[in-house]
């Protein structure tokens, strides 16, 4: 408003920033840094036969995360989330990329479409699947309309059904930051592409592709990493037939009464998103413009 | 200092509110989810003027690291019996004083002083059940009668089971003639090829609702909760329930009182009210469970004790679980493994 | 000179509006054209009807002797030097400027070497490795035109290239793109709303206004011939008068013009049979003098009059004034700071004018 203030903002700057942080810094310290610190310190704890988290150190739990049995559920855990993270890509790319190079007055409604699903309930959209998906359900019963003599297809609880249910779930996380990069795309540098002689799949690998790496990358971030840990859909569209790791260290907490070793998977799920994080922070924003 | 203004007399009025009912008394209660209906527990209030706070949890595990953490102080509680064993044996449970409870005359004796509670003194049966299969008769011909008609490859993806890692591997050892509470590395070995052979014939594994599977055609066979058939068959009659022949896990699940209860005189008042045959009816009507309680079955009608998912006709080989400590860690990795390796 | 671009009666609209009605317009082979214009007049869409990013809604384009109206941007001869630059931010200066050559597949040897010599072309050798954010604007404009060059286009369009630069380097620009085109013989097609860069630089200059060519001839005959009064008004500065046919003999005619100052101009500059026309006479044309001058110039004038000077504004090399005749015709007038006799001129001062009949043009009012 007048220069006063902002005078004094001059002469006591740190105190005041912090200040402004401080609603952030407690909130992330009493829901991320305490809750993982707890975590972490269960992990390296015994339990007793109820289920109480005894204090004394043990490298069991994270012995038990490195049986092959749990490596293999990381390992396929990852393969599901990577499956689901190509297709929202391929899904995903089109999409953004048309709302992105839309009419203005047209991107806000378009965006609003892919918003819409988040309105209901995350339980109720993949029940609705389950409507769709299922033996006697509403695909099935198209199919027979169209051909009564086909065998109806089988869906439903199939590894098929959970990927279809995480990229339902997780489209909208591709969509979004992809459309984020596509809307900041100069569209003066796909002209030049052209004029300098690439054709269309051209100027898309050598130029459009790249220069929405960050928001492919940011994408991918968002939704691999939640798919990785996903159980809701697993249980629910897959029949939990094949167990992946979210399953995993939901049954620990409230089926074994195992809460350390739940904690080391979990500890070790997320030294996973660190990792994935770093690489896509590297690979990502090598491409991004530093200020010169 | 607008919404601080607003927010003051609603923070006042709430602690008037709560001043009174405890006036009143109030009785806080951790029961399973849709399984106490809300008109009984109105009831109660209007006639004891007792306020009920009603907290649902979805599995013992989580009931007991409630209470082993001390989380909450709840006058009354829900457990299944092997927990109730637990919480007896870690001292989590309270005595309950059977002058307090004139309508315990109304039990069958089989239901109580089970082996989790010997003597009967910390537990009242609330519903029992059983794990059995369910049939669609109209999709499957054949006649069923135990585990190993169910797990037959003719049977493949056809089938669904509880999502829960022990009751599999009871069944396994029930097939194999072993003891279902005594878990050694050994039985566990016998029993593994036999899991194996099952979770590739299986479609869907769903503890919560394992109906829907059957009733929306993806399947035709489960082995369930007897609550859940004896809604299928209400549904339809084409859904039969059979009690497994080489023997079933039967569930008893309790009201018990926690050691460090604040209302202890109440809980025994909810308790007797609950054992009233004409209360304990509509909990019947409302969750078709096998009732404990005689002088309520007699208020049933003619079809609801048909129902042999809720009452199976003839002398079935039943047991109820014992709690197996940390052996439950191994029985998980061995399913999980199982599962895993398709 | 054979002819490098062709536009044939070319019309675009989008929608109701149309933005370039009817155009024809032939450049020459290794020309230097300006399409001067304010903005929205259509200038920047013939450039891209050139370059193929829009087609033209009638009448066809023709580039070094083929028609191109089907062809796309990227199968043209053609290569576009843009406003923003549009370099590639992912992409260093030399990867830039081999972009084109990538696309063309040319081989990597070949390449290197024409990306080499087009940046020694636009003195940036030794940047190949930076960025384009870690430029100066200067540089960017020259990677920009080094990038479109190393293609070796048969017409180089530059849309306003030079307008994000401060006004110092846009001169230095100005003259180096004028060399590089002379050094290089290529068809330039420049597009700017600038009229002294327009001068400065083009063998010809097309004004463009509302979707037409209002008049196209070198920078000499633009200035000193404006076909229109918009042409008049856009380049440079002028008076425009409104004269009234008074008498006509067998050379001259006799008019008033705004305000009743009386003038004779050649009967050939008047249109046949018209009684009024529009007059643009430029500023410096006409010469002041606070005493009676008996130079050649002053004798020889067709029209003198005297003025007072309403408004003096120094400017340094130049002085402004507004001069007003005995009747009331007013007249702006651009002098050297001094008179040719070294007199300072102050407001209120009473001034001796002359005006020279050929510098009487008659422009077509519309």
């Amino acid at each position: 408003m007048s220069a006063a203030p902002a005078v004094s903002d001059r002469s006591t700057p740190r105190w005041r920033a912090w200040l402004l942080l401080a609603p952030m810094v407690a909130w992330l310290t009493l829901f991320v840094v305490v809750p993982t610190a707890i975590l972490i310190v269960y992990s390296f704890c015994e339990r007793d036969e109820v289920g109480r988290v005894l204090f004394t150190f043990t490298l069991e739990n994270y012995h038990r995360v490195l049986d092959p049995v749990y490596l293999w559920i990381f390992a396929r855990s990852i393969g599901y989330a990577g499956l689901t993270t190509v297709i929202c890509i391929a899904v995903g790319y089109p999409v953004a990329y048309c709302i992105g190079r839309a009419r203005e007055e047209w991107r806000q409604r378009l965006l609003l479409l892919v918003m819409v699903p988040f309105w209901t309930s995350f339980l109720i959209r993949t029940y609705a699947w389950i409507t769709i998906l299922k033996q006697e359900g509403l695909l099935n019963g198209l199919l027979h309309q169209l051909s009564p003599t086909a065998s109806p297809l089988d869906l439903l609880y199939t590894p098929t059904a959970v990927v279809i249910g995480l990229v339902y779930a997780y489209l909208p996380f591709m969509i979004l930051p992809i459309y984020g990069s596509v809307e900041k795309l100069d569209g003066s540098l796909i002209e030049a592409a052209h004029d300098l002689g690439a054709g269309p799949l051209r100027v898309f690998s050598a130029v459009i592709i790249p220069l929405t790496l960050p928001g492919i990358a940011a994408g991918t971030l968002l939704v691999f990493v939640p798919a990785v840990g996903m159980f809701a859909i697993t249980d629910l569209m897959g029949g939990a037939r094949v167990p992946l790791i979210g399953n995993v260290i939901q049954n620990q907490f409230m089926q074994a009464r195992d809460w350390p070793f739940g904690a080391a998977l979990g500890a070790v799920f997320m030294a996973l998103f660190a990792v994935t994080y770093w690489v896509m922070l590297k690979f990502g924003a090598g491409e991004e413009e530093t200020p010169a | 200092m607008k919404p601080l203004r607003l927010l003051l007399p609603a923070l006042l009025a709430l602690l008037v509110s709560a001043v009174a009912a405890r006036a009143a008394g109030e009785l806080n209660l951790f029961g399973w989810s849709e399984y106490i209906p809300q008109p009984v527990l109105d009831g109660f209030t209007k006639e004891t003027g007792i306020k009920v706070n009603f907290e649902t949890f979805a599995s013992n595990e989580e009931l007991l690291s409630k209470l082993v953490a001390g989380g909450g102080s709840y006058d009354l509680v829900q457990p299944s019996d092997y927990a109730a064993e637990v919480m007896i044996r870690q001292h989590l449970l309270s005595p309950l004083d059977p002058a307090l409870l004139p309508n315990l005359k109304n039990l069958a004796p089989e239901f109580r002083q089970r082996p989790h509670d010997p003597a009967g003194r910390y537990t009242v049966p609330y519903m029992s059940g059983t794990v059995g299969i369910v049939v669609n008769t109209d999709r499957v011909k054949t006649p069923v009668r135990g585990y190993g008609d169910v797990f037959t490859p003719a049977l493949k993806d056809r089938i669904v089971v509880l999502n829960d890692t022990r009751e599999m591997v009871t069944w396994a050892l029930y097939t194999l003639n072993l003891p279902i509470n005594t878990i050694t590395a050994e039985n566990l070995a016998r029993a593994r090829p036999v899991v194996a052979s099952w979770v590739k014939l299986v479609k869907v594994y769903d503890s919560d609702s394992p109906k829907t599977a059957l009733l929306n055609g993806d399947v035709d066979v489960g082995v369930v909760w007897s609550g859940e058939a004896a809604i299928l068959w209400k549904e339809n009659k084409k859904f039969q329930y059979v009690i497994p022949a080489e023997g079933a896990h039967q569930f008893i699940d309790v009201l018990a009182i926690p050691a460090n209860a604040k209302n202890k005189a109440a809980a025994h008042q909810l308790i007797d009210y609950i054992l009233r045959p004409e209360v304990s009816v509509l909990i019947s009507e409302a969750f078709p469970y096998t009732n404990p309680n005689l002088a309520a079955r007699k208020l049933l009608s003619a079809e609801q004790l048909a129902n042999p998912a809720s009452y199976p006709p003839g002398h079935p080989k039943l047991e109820t679980f014992r709690d197996i400590g940390k052996d439950a860690a191994a029985i998980d990795r061995l399913v999980t493994d199982l599962k895993s390796a398709q | 000179m054979s002819t490098m671009v062709d536009l044939r009666g070319v019309t675009k609209r989008f929608g109701a509006f149309t933005a370039v009605n009817d155009v024809s317009l032939e450049i020459a082979s290794g020309e230097f054209l300006t399409l001067l214009g304010p903005s929205g007049c259509g200038k920047t869409t013939l450039l891209r009807l050139m370059a193929g990013f829009d087609a033209p809604t009638v009448g066809s384009v023709w580039i070094g002797g083929e028609d191109v109206t089907q062809l796309p941007p990227y199968r043209r001869p053609v290569n576009q030097v843009f406003q923003s630059y549009a370099l590639f931010p992912h992409l260093t200066v030399g990867e830039n400027v081999g972009f084109g050559l990538r696309m063309q597949q040319v081989g990597q040897a070949e390449a290197a070497a024409r990306v080499a010599e087009a940046l020694a072309l636009v003195s940036l050798t030794g940047l190949d490795t930076r960025r384009p954010h870690q430029l100066s604007g200067g540089q960017r404009q020259r990677v920009a035109l080094a990038r479109a060059l190393v293609c070796r286009p048969k017409v180089l369009l530059l849309d306003e290239p030079l307008s994000a630069l401060d006004a110092k380097l846009r001169r230095a620009m100005q003259l180096e793109l004028k060399r590089l085109q002379r050094q290089l013989g290529i068809t330039f097609v420049f597009v700017t709303h600038d009229q002294e860069e327009a001068l400065t630089m083009s063998d010809r200059i097309a004004i463009v206004n509302a979707g037409r060519i209002e008049q196209l001839g070198t920078a000499h005959e633009i200035y000193h011939r404006p076909a229109t009064r918009f042409a008049a008004d856009f380049v440079g500065q002028a008076n425009l008068l409104e004269a009234q046919l008074l008498l006509q003999d067998a050379e001259t005619v006799q008019v008033a013009v705004t305000g009743g100052l009386e003038l004779s101009l050649p009967l050939a500059a008047w249109p046949v049979g018209a009684t009024t026309a529009l007059i643009a006479v430029r500023p410096e044309k006409v010469h002041v003098a606070k005493r009676r001058a008996r130079s050649n110039f002053y004798a020889s004038a067709a029209n003198r009059f005297e003025a007072r000077i309403e408004e003096e504004i120094f400017q340094g090399a130049t002085d402004h004034l507004v001069i007003v005749t005995a009747t009331g015709t007013r007249l702006g007038v651009v002098v050297a700071n001094e008179s040719a006799f070294g007199e300072i001129f102050h407001e209120g001062d009473r001034v001796y004018c002359a005006l020279h009949a050929d510098d009487l043009v008659v422009v077509r009012a519309d």
